[in-house]
């Protein structure tokens, strides 16, 4: 499973590992009961500080998405990948308002705006 | 436990020219502190004094709770640093400067410069001399890894590194701090501070602008671009105005700690047209505030005649 982390992004860096890793459960990258990498690791890996990552992991065993394993680490927790997936749909949902809102306001009309997604779901 | 850096009101001139006005600030045990600048700002100087390298003209330093002033030689044990350019002897190679710098740590020093020296992928063998920019700076840092020391400073480490080498010490300082040491660094990469930065501190011509928890910081700091009519007087977001500016009518505003309801107020006023609101990065805040008009800067510089006397005060 891998994470990529863009500081410039307008979401916070802990957000965006939280994200990743929700998505990652929701299709299979990481299975139920698979360990993920520890906070050390994946602060390495990614460059940034090990609080970012503990704060994630943190938010991600609140959430029961992942739960720790004796002398192991951290790893998916049981039922995570169902609720990952019905999450997900909430999570783009947000996003598709955060777009749609900005959409509005600049001025277009309801129906140039479902022209602009039409053609934006043709081509992926 | 004590604070891993302490300096309290440091001043100190070269001359006539101020190099640091009562800087005030504290770095806690296991953090990664961040201190940003332009070059002359001052960063060098407060490194060099928390050492004990330098004296200030007033306040005190201190490093683990120790004297900077007068246990110099006891903190530069115990911390780990690595200068801006650090100097070794050229003629010795990679194996024989661990070996030689062991000999002012206790035991186990050696067996870490090896393996991180192998970490690093340097030679042992080779000389220093012939070593480039990049692994001369590994070198350095090794070097000062070796006792795994409390703490670890850093100034300006990355400044003229190719890109693989400013990865392996981000790496090294995530490193550290997942291990609980504390890392100080001094740096002009912006970027790479963000990443890894728990607090961000700037200073500018010798004065301290703000330390803060860079996380705190990013929710605090708010990009307004709107869009007034003609003439319409500078729009007001209460909070602290970091930088505004306006071209033809769109205005871009950098506010920290905004006033919601005026911000309410504004998006919901007729009068606004346009409105964007985004999440600045690290840069652009550091940015507006080198820019900003400084005008506290200018009244706090106390002229000459008023500076206190050379009496450091050295906790006992």
């Amino acid at each position: 499973m891998f994470v990529h982390v863009d500081p410039a992004h307008d979401l916070a860096i802990y957000d965006q590992i939280v994200r990743q890793i929700k998505f990652a459960v929701a299709h299979g990258a990481v299975g139920v009961g698979e360990l993920v990498p520890s906070v050390r690791e994946l602060a390495r890996e990614l460059a940034i500080n090990p609080n970012t990552v503990a704060r994630a992991y943190l938010q991600l065993q609140n959430e029961n998405v992942l739960e720790t394993v004796r002398g192991l680490g951290l790893a998916v927790a049981a039922g995570a990948d169902k609720r990952c997936r019905q999450e997900r749909g909430k999570l783009i949902q947000a996003r598709l308002h955060q777009v749609l809102s900005e959409a509005r306001h600049s001025g277009l009309e309801l129906a140039e705006i479902r022209k602009l997604i039409e053609a934006e779901l043709s081509e992926i | 436990m004590e604070p891993a850096i302490c300096l309290k009101e440091v001043t100190k001139r070269y001359g006539s020219q101020p190099a640091l006005e009562r800087v005030t600030l504290e770095v806690p045990r296991g953090v990664v502190f961040a201190l940003l600048g332009e070059n002359g700002a001052g960063k060098t100087t407060s490194i060099r004094i928390a050492l004990g390298l330098a004296e200030p003209d007033a306040g005190e330093a201190t490093v683990l709770g120790l004297a900077s002033c007068r246990q110099g030689l006891k903190i530069r044990q115990q911390v780990g640093y690595v200068s801006e350019r650090p100097t070794l002897y050229d003629w010795m190679t990679v194996d024989e400067i661990g070996w030689f710098t062991a000999g002012f740590y206790p035991d186990g020093f050696l067996t870490r410069y090896r393996e991180l020296v192998h970490a690093f992928k340097l030679v042992p063998q080779q000389k220093l001399k012939a070593l480039s920019k990049g692994m001369r700076a590994k070198v350095g840092l090794a070097l000062a890894l070796g006792h795994d020391p409390e703490l670890l400073i850093l100034d300006e480490p990355t400044s003229g590194l190719d890109a693989i080498v400013r990865r392996e010490f981000l790496e090294s300082m995530v490193d550290r701090a997942a291990q609980g040491k504390t890392v100080f660094l001094s740096s002009h990469q912006i970027a790479e501070v963000e990443r890894v930065a728990d607090l961000v501190a700037i200073l500018r011509g010798g004065q301290l602008l703000l330390v803060e928890r860079w996380d705190t910081l990013r929710s605090q700091v708010r990009e307004f671009t709107l869009v007034l009519p003609d003439g319409a007087a500078p729009p007001e977001l209460g909070g602290e105005i970091l930088s505004r500016r306006n071209r033809n009518r769109q205005w871009q505003i950098l506010v920290r700690n905004p006033d919601e309801q005026v911000v309410g107020r504004l998006r919901n006023d007729a009068n606004v047209t346009g409105w964007d609101e985004r999440a600045p990065n690290l840069e652009e805040i550091f940015v507006a505030y080198m820019q900003r008009e400084g005008s506290d800067v200018q009244n706090s510089i106390l002229p000459v005649e008023d500076c206190p006397t050379s009496q450091t005060n050295c906790p006992a």
